[in-house]
C-alpha cells in the first residue's frame, strides 16, 4: 500500500509539473485529486490495510494530497503567467515606429536671442518699450543730436518715405519718445526692427534688429554703464566673460564707447576661431553716456540727471551663436531652417 | 589712413613695438584695423604700416603728427613737432580779404566757404624727382611720388594734415587768385583728366580768366606743376567742410584733400604748413622762398576757454580723480587749464554722487582748447577726453542704484508672447519677413483698385526690386516664403508672423498696426502616420481649428464667429471673416486660384490675417476657474438631412438648435457631415449633432430631456425644413 502510494505520488508529480497548459493541468488534477480520482481510490483502499498501520497510511495519504495540491497551485500560477505573456506577445506593437503628434515649432532664432537678452534686463529692473518704425526727421536724427548735415541722414544710408518721414535706422529713436513721456528714473530696453539702405547679401541686410537700452536717473555714471554691460555680457555668455570698452563716436552719447565681449566660441583665446576671426573679441554694439543735448531736447534737467544708453545688434550675434552662415536665411522663411529651432 | 610706423616715431619718444602701439591706439579711440608689412617698389625700404580707421569727429587724427600727439598722450611720453617756422624773410603779411604782394594777388570773395587763404611764393624751382627718403615715406603712406613740388605738398599733408596745392605761378592770369563760387555751367578740367561742369554751389579757386581748381577737392590741369615750372605758388587754405563735402559728393570725387576738409582742418595750420614746406624746400634745395607768406583771413580763429568742473567729471564717470590729475591728463592732449577765480556755487547734494568731495565741488577750470579740436565744444567733451586718457578699461564697474524695482512686461507684451507660443505649439513655424513689399504683390493678391491695402507708403529709393512699398498686409511676405519653400522642394509649409503693417494717414506718421498672419499648405504628415487623409491636410479647417484654440487660450469671453465672406485674395467659397464680439478681427481662407498661380504655388494655401491689437483687446491674461458640474449630463444624438446650401450652414443649425434647446441644453456640437447623392438625393447633406443636457442644480428628468429634444426637432423641421432622425 505504501509502495503504491509512493509510485502514484511520483507519477502525479511529474504529470502535474509537465502539464503544458491550464486545461491539461486541470485534467491531471481531476485524474489524481478529483472526487473519484486515484488518491480517493487509494484512500478507500485503507480498509484493506492492517489496523495498526491505518493511522500511518492515513497520515501519508493526507500529506501526499497536500503536497500535490501545492504543486497544482504552483503550476497553475506558472501557466497563468505564461498565458499572459503569450497573449501580450500576440498584441505587441512595434515600439520603434515614430510617435504620432502634432508638430511643435520653436522660436525664431532672432526672437530667441531677443528673449534671452530681455530676460537679463527685466531682471535688472528694465521695462520693455516700443516705438514706431516709421519716424520723422526730428525723432530719427535731430533730437538725437545729429548735426543737420550728417552723412547718416543721406539718402544713400537711410530710407526716406518723404521729406520728413523715414525708416528708423536705429532703435535710439525710441529713447526720445520714452523720455518725452516719462520723468526720470527711466530704465527701459527697446527691441525692434531698424532699416538701413544696405545691399542684401550674406552678411548685410537692409532690415535688422537692435536692442536699445536707456537708463537715466540722478547719479548714473559711466561706471554704471560698464557694470550693466558686464552683467549683460556675463548673463548672455557665462560668468567668465570679459567685456572690453573702447572710445567711439556717436552723436547722441558723450563719452561714447564701442563694447565687445570675449569670444564665447574660443573663450577669448582667438585661435583658429571663425566666430571672432581670431581676435578673441566679438563686437556687440555701441554705448555711452546720454549726451546732455539729448536730455535737454526732452526737457530734462541736465545738471540733475545723467544717463547711459547702449545698442546691441541682434542679427550677427544670432548667426554666431547658432552657426548660421547667411543673414538672408533669417528672413527667408525656410522651413528646413526654422524647424531646427 | 596708412601710418608708417618709422615715420610716426619721428615725433614721439617711445620704443614700444608697432603691435603694442596698435593696441594702445585702438584702446584709445583710434582703431588700428591691421598692420601692413610694407616694402617699397624698389625693394630698398620696409616698414610696418598701421592702418587706422578714424571716426568722423576726429579729423585731427588724419596726420602723422596728429596720431603722434594722441599716442604721446596715451603713453605719457614726449611729443615733438617738426620745424614749422617760416624762414627769415617769409614772416607772413596779413589782410582781411584781399592782399597784393609783388606780382601775386589773393582775393577771397566767399569768406564763408573760405575763411582763410594763405599762400607762399617759391622761385628758382627745379622740378625733379624727390629724394628717396621722401618718396619712400609717401609710398608707404599710399601716395604715389610724382615730382618734388607735388611730393612736398603731399608730404606736409600727411605730416601735419593740411592739404596744400602747388600752382605754376606763371600760368595764373595776372598772378591773381580769386576764391569764389563757380558760375553755373562753368567748366574745369581737373588733374585726373576729367572735364567738370560746375554749379553755383561749388567753391572754386579762379584766376582772372576762370576756374583753376575745385576748392579743397582737386586742382586743374591748366595751372598744374610741369617739368619746366620755375615759379610756384603754394596754397594753404581753410575751406568750409560742408561745401567741400557737397561738391565732392555731387561730382563723385574724393581726394586726400577733400577727405580731410570734410572732417575739418585746423584753420590755424595754414601758416605752419607753409613754414614746413619752406623748411623742406630748403632742406632738399629745390627752390627759394620770396617775400612774406600771404595770409588772407577775416577772423582770428581764437576759441573761448571751456569751463570744466572737476567734480562733474567724477560725477559723470564714476571716478575719484583729483583736480590736479585732471589738469595733467588734459595737458597731455595739449589742453591748458587754469583755475577760475570767481567762486562757484556748490552743487546740490545729489549731484555729488557717487563720490562727494565738497572741496572739489567748488573748483572750476578754464580749459583752452586748440582750434584743431572742433569736436571739443562743451564740458562733457572735456570729460570724454579725460576718460580716454584715463583709459575706458580702467574705469570701475558698478550697477546703478535700483530705484525702479523689477522690470515687467506690459499686458500687451505678455499676450503677444502667448500668441507666439500658441501658434508654435500648434505647429506653425515663427517667421520674420521684410517690412517692404512690391507693388506687384498687390497685383498678385488680386486686390481691387479701391481696397485699403492698395494705399501703401512708397520708399523714395528702395534697396531692392519689388520692395518699394511699406507692407499693408502680411500676406505677401508669407506667400513669398511659401513660394521660396516650394522652390526648395519643401511642399509642407506652415508659417506665421507677428509684424507691423503701415497705414498712411492724412497727416503725420502712418499708423503702425501689429498683425498676426499665417500661411499653411500641404500635409502635416511629417509627424503622423496611418491617419485618414483629412486629418493630415493643413487645410481651411486645420487653420480654423488653430484660430479657435488661439482664442480659447487667450481666454476670450466674447463670442468668436466665422462668417462666410468675400475677399479679393481668397477663394469665393472658402473664405470667412473672423469676428470677436462685435468687432471684425480679420480674414481666413483658401487663396484664390489666381493668387495661387501668381505666387506659383502647387496647392491652394490657406491663410489668415488678424489685427492683433483688436484680438488682444478681447483677451484676458488670467483664466477664471469654473467649478466642475456635480451632476451627470444626459446625452442625445440627432441626425439631420438638410439642403446643402447657404441657408443650412453648420453655424445656423447649431444656432437654431441652441435657441430651441431651453435651459437644459448645455452643449451642442457637430460631429459628422456627409454628402451622398444616392442615399440623400441631389443637393442634400447629412449633419449629425451631439447634444448634452445638464442643469447645475438638478438632473433633468427623461421627460424634460425628451421635451427639449421635441422642441429642437420641431424647430429644425419648421425653420430649416430638416429631416430629423434621433436615436
Ligand atoms: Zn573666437
Amino acid at each position: 500500500m505504501e509502495n503504491r502510494l509512493k509510485k502514484m505520488a511520483d507519477a502525479a508529480r511529474s504529470a502535474l509539473r509537465g502539464a503544458s497548459d491550464l486545461e491539461e493541468l486541470e485534467e491531471t488534477r481531476i485524474e489524481y485529486l478529483g472526487r473519484s480520482g486515484i488518491l480517493r481510490e487509494l484512500q478507500q483502499g485503507i480498509r484493506d490495510v492492517a489496523e495498526e498501520l491505518r493511522p500511518r497510511v492515513g497520515k501519508l495519504i493526507n500529506r501526499t494530497r497536500q503536497e500535490l495540491e501545492k504543486i497544482v497551485e504552483e503550476r497553475r500560477r506558472e501557466l497563468e503567467e505564461q498565458q499572459v505573456y503569450e497573449r501580450a506577445e500576440e498584441n505587441r506593437i512595434d515600439v520603434t515606429l515614430p510617435g504620432r503628434s502634432g508638430y511643435i515649432a520653436g522660436r525664431h532664432p532672432l526672437m530667441a536671442t531677443l528673449d534671452d537678452m530681455l530676460e537679463i534686463f527685466l531682471g535688472l529692473g528694465y521695462n520693455i518699450a516700443e516705438g514706431p518704425e516709421v519716424e520723422n526727421y526730428y525723432y530719427g536724427f535731430e533730437a538725437l543730436n545729429y548735426p543737420p548735415d550728417h552723412p547718416a541722414m543721406d539718402e544713400q544710408m537711410t530710407f526716406y518715405l518723404g521729406e520728413n518721414t523715414l525708416l528708423r535706422s536705429q532703435t535710439s529713436t525710441v529713447q526720445i519718445r520714452v523720455m518725452e513721456q516719462q520723468k526720470p528714473p527711466v530704465r527701459v530696453v527697446v527691441p525692434g526692427r531698424c532699416f538701413r539702405r544696405d545691399t542684401v547679401d550674406a552678411t548685410h541686410s537692409h532690415t535688422f534688429h537692435q536692442l536699445e537700452g536707456l537708463c537715466v536717473d540722478e547719479g548714473i555714471t559711466m561706471a554704471d554703464l560698464k557694470g550693466t554691460l558686464i552683467a549683460f555680457g556675463r548673463g548672455m555668455f557665462g560668468e567668465d566673460t570679459r567685456v572690453r570698452f573702447r572710445p567711439d563716436f556717436f552723436p547722441f552719447t558723450e563719452p561714447s564707447a564701442e563694447f565687445a565681449v570675449s569670444c564665447f566660441a574660443c573663450r577669448g583665446e582667438g585661435e583658429n576661431c571663425r566666430v571672432c576671426k581670431n581676435s578673441g573679441w566679438i563686437e556687440l554694439g555701441g554705448a555711452g553716456m546720454v549726451d546732455p543735448n539729448v536730455l535737454a531736447n526732452v526737457g530734462y534737467d541736465t545738471e540733475r540727471y545723467t544717463g547711459f544708453a547702449f545698442g546691441v545688434g541682434i542679427e550677427r550675434f544670432t548667426m554666431n551663436r547658432h552657426g548660421i552662415p547667411d543673414m538672408r536665411l533669417l528672413y527667408s522663411g525656410d522651413m528646413r531652417m526654422l524647424r531646427q529651432f | 589712413m596708412r601710418v608708417p610706423y618709422s615715420w610716426l616715431l619721428d615725433y614721439i619718444d617711445t620704443d614700444i613695438s608697432a603691435e603694442d602701439m596698435a593696441e594702445v591706439l585702438t584702446m584709445g579711440g583710434l582703431e588700428v584695423e591691421e598692420i601692413d608689412n610694407w616694402a617699397s617698389a624698389d625693394g630698398e625700404a620696409t616698414d610696418q604700416v598701421l592702418i587706422t580707421s578714424v571716426t568722423s569727429n576726429r579729423g585731427d587724427l588724419l596726420s602723422m603728427t596728429g596720431v603722434a600727439r594722441h599716442a604721446a598722450a596715451l603713453l605719457d611720453c614726449d611729443f615733438t613737432l617738426p620745424d614749422c617756422t617760416m624762414p627769415r624773410g617769409g614772416e607772413p603779411e596779413r589782410a582781411e580779404h584781399e592782399l597784393t604782394q609783388g606780382d601775386s594777388q589773393i582775393t577771397i570773395e566767399d569768406l564763408e566757404g573760405c575763411p582763410r587763404y594763405s599762400a607762399l611764393r617759391l622761385v628758382g624751382v627745379e622740378v625733379r624727382e624727390s629724394p628717396q627718403w621722401m618718396a619712400h615715406r609717401l609710398e608707404a603712406a599710399g601716395a604715389r611720388p610724382i615730382d618734388n613740388m607735388v611730393d612736398v605738398t603731399n608730404y606736409v599733408l600727411w605730416e601735419l594734415g593740411q592739404p596744400l596745392h602747388a600752382f605754376d605761378h606763371k600760368l595764373l592770369v595776372n598772378g591773381h587768385i580769386i576764391v569764389r563760387r563757380a558760375e553755373s555751367g562753368e567748366k574745369l578740367m581737373t588733374i585726373d583728366g576729367v572735364a567738370r561742369e560746375l554749379t553755383e554751389n561749388d567753391l572754386v579757386i579762379a584766376d582772372e580768366k576762370g576756374a583753376i581748381a575745385l576748392a579743397g577737392v582737386m586742382g586743374g590741369t591748366d595751372t598744374e606743376i610741369r617739368e619746366r615750372t620755375t615759379d610756384v605758388l603754394i596754397e594753404s587754405a581753410h575751406f568750409d567742410p560742408t561745401m567741400v563735402r557737397r561738391t565732392a559728393q555731387r561730382l563723385g570725387m574724393a581726394s586726400e584733400a577733400s577727405y580731410r576738409f570734410e572732417r575739418f582742418v585746423d584753420p590755424n595750420l595754414t601758416l605752419r604748413a607753409l613754414g614746413r614746406v619752406a623748411r623742406i624746400i630748403e632742406q632738399i634745395d629745390a627752390g627759394s622762398v620770396v617775400g612774406p607768406a600771404m595770409d588772407v583771413r577775416s577772423e582770428d580763429f581764437v576759441r573761448d576757454p571751456i569751463v570744466l568742473r572737476p567734480a562733474r567729471t567724477n560725477h559723470l564717470l564714476g571716478l575719484e580723480l583729483t583736480t590736479g590729475e585732471q589738469v595733467e591728463m588734459l595737458a597731455l592732449l595739449g589742453l591748458e587749464s587754469e583755475p577760475e577765480k570767481t567762486p562757484a556755487e556748490p552743487p546740490e547734494e545729489e549731484l555729488l554722487h557717487p563720490y562727494p568731495d565738497h572741496r572739489q565741488a567748488l573748483e572750476r577750470l578754464r580749459v583752452s582748447v586748440p582750434t584743431r579740436r572742433p569736436d571739443i565744444e562743451r564740458e562733457v567733451d572735456l570729460i570724454e577726453e579725460i576718460a580716454i586718457v584715463y583709459g575706458y578699461d580702467t574705469i570701475p564697474a558698478t550697477l546703478p542704484r535700483n530705484t525702479t524695482g523689477a522690470g515687467v512686461r506690459t499686458r500687451r507684451q505678455k499676450l503677444e508672447r502667448r500668441v507666439s507660443e500658441i501658434m508654435r505649439g500648434a505647429g506653425l513655424c515663427e517667421n520674420v519677413t521684410y517690412s517692404m513689399m512690391g507693388a506687384c504683390d498687390l497685383d498678385f493678391l488680386d486686390l481691387a483698385e479701391d481696397v485699403d491695402q492698395r494705399d501703401a507708403l512708397r520708399l523714395r529709393s528702395p534697396a531692392a526690386e519689388n520692395q518699394e512699398l511699406m507692407r499693408t498686409t502680411l500676406l505677401p511676405g508669407l506667400l513669398s516664403a511659401a513660394r521660396y519653400n516650394v522652390r526648395q522642394r519643401v511642399e509642407e509649409v506652415a508659417l506665421f508672423e507677428i509684424g507691423r503693417i503701415f497705414v498712411p494717414l492724412e497727416v503725420g506718421l502712418p499708423e503702425e498696426r501689429q498683425k498676426l498672419g499665417a500661411v499653411c499648405m500641404g500635409s502635416a504628415r511629417t509627424s503622423t502616420w496611418n491617419l485618414p487623409d483629412e486629418y493630415q491636410e493643413m487645410d481651411f479647417y486645420w487653420l480654423k481649428g488653430i484660430m479657435e484654440q488661439l482664442c480659447e487660450r487667450l481666454y476670450i469671453d466674447d463670442e468668436v464667429q466665422f462668417a462666410r465672406s468675400t475677399h479679393d485674395s481668397l477663394h469665393p467659397g472658402r473664405a470667412a471673416q473672423i469676428s470677436v464680439g462685435r468687432e471684425t478681427v480679420g480674414d481666413i481662407g483658401e487663396i484664390s486660384p489666381a493668387v495661387q498661380e501668381a505666387y506659383d504655388l502647387p496647392a491652394p494655401a490657406c491663410v489668415v490675417e488678424l489685427d492683433l491689437e483688436i484680438l488682444l483687446s478681447h483677451a484676458r491674461l488670467l483664466a477664471r476657474y469654473e467649478p466642475q458640474p456635480r451632476l451627470p449630463a444626459a446625452r442625445r444624438d440627432l441626425a439631420l438631412v438638410v439642403d446643402d446650401d447657404e441657408k443650412h450652414t453648420g453655424q445656423r443649425l447649431l444656432n437654431v438648435t441652441r435657441e430651441a434647446g431651453g435651459e437644459f441644453l448645455e452643449r451642442a456640437r457637430i460631429f459628422d457631415v456627409y454628402v451622398d447623392v444616392e442615399r440623400l438625393g441631389q443637393g442634400r447633406k447629412s449633419v449629425a449633432l451631439s447634444l448634452s443636457f445638464r442643469h447645475p442644480e438638478r438632473t433633468p428628468t427623461d421627460e424634460e430631456v425628451e421635451e427639449a429634444m421635441e422642441r429642437i426637432t420641431h424647430r429644425l423641421r419648421r425653420k430649416l425644413d430638416a429631416e430629423v432622425r434621433t436615436w
